[in-house]
């Protein structure tokens, strides 16, 4: 059911579009061109303290990729459930399925985009043996955007601002994670702060995965474990205000 | 309608259910509540069901019916498992198809295929299920090659169609329906009822809530009012409608909105008092329909006046013209001048039970002398309401006759 449901908010979003599906691949895609043109050939920018010849553009779209699964699903995640009033008033229905809905479907875009990365990372020749790890990596990332999306989709329901909220602070933590830069450039007084953003540790992770250079797995696991509670949190959270949601729709 | 024969199995348990809904005057109210843990209060309480109990077994159809926000639809939502009680319990035994809302499962932008085929899988059919289905619910929707068009292009009785089949096509143990039948043309209306009986047959038990009695009547075994929450007892569908009925019309008759008479004229003649005499009581409130009924008009004339018309109209509790009485071309002649009497004799009164009211008119060719509208209100009964040379309470009309068979 959960996989219909992603396929249908999946095929919603392109219906009736000329180029149909291909946007799913065309958007990334035109994305990286632009990146590739900004940084590269106007800002000559180079990666700060580069470990590895992977372009700028590349390490950026690295952790873009990964930021979007999170942003996406998240800014979504206020309406999740307030989107399907019917859902939860007028049929029968798994109400906790909803949430995951943009989950998936931010999935399965970020999947385009990898395959993307992976493209351009064989085209610069890149390609390492640890790029298999990519989904693996972003397990941590993937609990945490489960429950936040578990709380604000509850909140959601009961409080229209959410949805106003949400997005500006998904903004603000994109550039407060090493987005654009990696971690190494901050400041030594701040970096202990981002060794506690979970985002930041599966992000450099990745980045180390597909540079084929070690991965920092202790800031990993600490995120991993972060994930896991929040994921529990965010499930005794909804459960305990489901039973109301019919009520408030 | 027959009752069932009706094993004991039960679909459909609910003991001392209650439904409390909270409202906030202010979001932020909700909040503070939060935040407090719920140790200050913010809301009001709202009870919108209060103490129901009942069971439905296998193959029983049970009908409620009930005004606007009598908790009818807050009840099966509770037997649906959409709301948690506030207090007792609920339990349904069984797959359940709820069509609170016809087609609310479905999506607009995707086909009828591709919606008939979610709302399977919603129901927790699998795809061969729903594919072995699918040419039933095709046939019984009847809407041809729309069946592959986005449902939001569809007409409002092609989206109520498909969305009937569906819910109906699913072999569901419980059907819950809210006042959904009121929808589609004559003929569809009938396929529903038919497919219906033909479920009702088959074992599937049934909850309906209506408004229209007429639903009700044709579909259920048993029936029970819902008032402000309360449910009263179940109790055959017929004896609960003629009840049901007396109370709708009780409650229209003591709304003071609604009894508001108006007057208007020149009032050179005009109406003193307006009663309806039967042959036991004068100024009567309640006749029945099959004696007789006389409408009394006490009328006072001034001034010496001829060519005066009067009429009466007979209007139902609905501002149904049901009936004009008028002594034009009678009463020409007559010269008026002091105190009169008019009457009006219907015998029998021949109304179906219910609320009525009268409109007394009076007029010369060119000038309203005195027009007093919704003067008196009253109610027929139908004493006998099974007696074999009498039309049925329904409609307008009880007429006198004799069937004969040759």
């Amino acid at each position: 059911m959960l996989l219909h449901l992603i396929k249908r908010d999946v095929l919603l979003r392109y219906r009736g579009a000329y180029f149909g599906l291909l946007w799913i691949f065309l958007n990334p895609l035109i994305m990286l061109a632009i990146f590739t043109f900004v940084f590269s050939q106007i800002f000559q920018a180079r990666w700060p303290i580069q470990t590895s010849d992977i372009p700028f553009a590349l390490n950026l779209f690295c952790g873009l990729i990964a930021f979007n699964i999170f942003g996406e699903t998240v800014s979504r995640a206020p309406v999740a459930i307030r989107s399907y009033p019917n859902y939860v008033k007028k049929i029968i229905f798994p109400v906790e399925i909803l949430p995951l809905v943009p989950l998936g479907s931010s999935l399965i875009h970020g999947l385009f985009s990898t395959a993307i990365l992976v493209g351009a990372l064989a085209w610069t020749g890149n390609l390492h043996i640890s790029l298999l790890l990519f989904p693996f990596l972003l397990l941590p990332l993937i609990m945490i955007a489960i429950a936040l999306t578990w709380f604000l989709a509850a909140w959601g329901v009961f409080i229209k601002d959410m949805s106003q909220i949400v997005p500006v602070f998904v903004q603000m933590l994109m550039f407060l994670s090493p987005v654009f830069y990696p971690a190494q450039a901050v400041p030594e007084a701040l970096r202990s702060f981002y060794t506690l953003n979970p985002l930041s540790s599966v992000i450099e992770a990745l980045r180390a995965a597909i540079a084929g250079v070690a991965i920092d797995w202790s800031s990993w696991s600490v995120a991993l474990v972060l994930g896991f509670l929040a994921f529990f949190l965010g499930y005794t959270f909804f459960n305990h205000s489901r039973d109301e949601f019919a009520d408030y729709l | 309608m027959s009752l069932p024969t009706t094993s004991d199995d039960i679909i459909v348990s609910i003991r001392s259910v209650s439904k409390v809904y909270r409202t906030f005057n202010h979001t932020g109210d909700r909040l503070k509540q939060a935040m407090t843990f719920g140790l200050c209060k913010y809301h009001k309480d709202f009870t919108a069901l209060k103490n129901v109990s009942f069971d439905i077994k296998r193959g029983e159809t049970i009908g409620i019916i009930g005004s606007n926000g009598a908790g009818k639809s807050t009840l099966l939502q509770l037997i649906c498992g959409i709301l948690k009680p506030t207090s007792g319990r609920v339990q349904v035994n069984g797959r359940v198809s709820a069509m609170l809302e016809l087609g609310a499962g479905f999506h607009p932008e995707f086909t009828g295929r591709e919606n008939v085929f979610f709302q399977g899988t919603l129901m927790g059919l699998t795809e061969t299920q729903m594919a072995d289905r699918f040419e039933a619910i095709e046939a019984f929707a009847d809407i041809g090659e729309f069946i592959d068009q986005p449902v939001r292009i569809y007409s409002s009785g092609m989206f109520v169609r498909l969305a009937f089949a569906v819910a109906t096509h699913v072999d569901p143990d419980l059907l819950v329906i809210d006042e959904v039948l009121a929808v589609g043309d004559a003929v569809f209306q009938q396929k529903c009822i038919d497919l219906i009986n033909k479920l009702q047959s088959s074992g599937t038990s049934i909850i309906v809530v209506s408004h229209t009695p007429y639903h009700l009547e044709y579909l259920c075994h048993w029936a029970a009012v819902m008032r402000k929450g309360e449910l009263s007892e179940l109790k055959p569908t017929k004896e609960l409608l003629s009840s049901y009925h007396e109370l709708v019309q009780d409650e229209l008759s003591r709304s003071p909105d609604i009894i508001r008479s108006e007057r208007e004229g020149t009032k050179e003649v005009c109406f003193e008092k307006i009663y309806i005499e039967t042959d036991s009581v004068t100024d009567a409130k309640t006749v029945h329909c099959t004696d007789s009924m006389c409408i009394v008009a006490e009328v006072y004339a001034k001034n010496p006046i001829s060519n005066v018309f009067f009429r009466f109209e007979i209007y139902s509790s609905a501002n149904e013209l049901i009936a004009v009485v008028s002594t034009l071309g009678l009463a020409e002649t007559i010269q008026f001048h002091g105190k009169h009497r008019i009457t009006f004799n219907m015998s029998p009164c021949q109304l179906t039970s219910g609320w009525y009211y009268i409109t007394a008119i009076t007029r010369t060719k060119c000038v309203r002398l005195d027009t007093w509208k919704r003067v008196i209100d009253f109610k027929v009964l139908m004493k006998d309401k099974n007696a074999q040379n009498l039309s049925m309470d329904h409609g307008l009309l009880v007429s006198q006759g004799q069937w004969e068979f040759s």
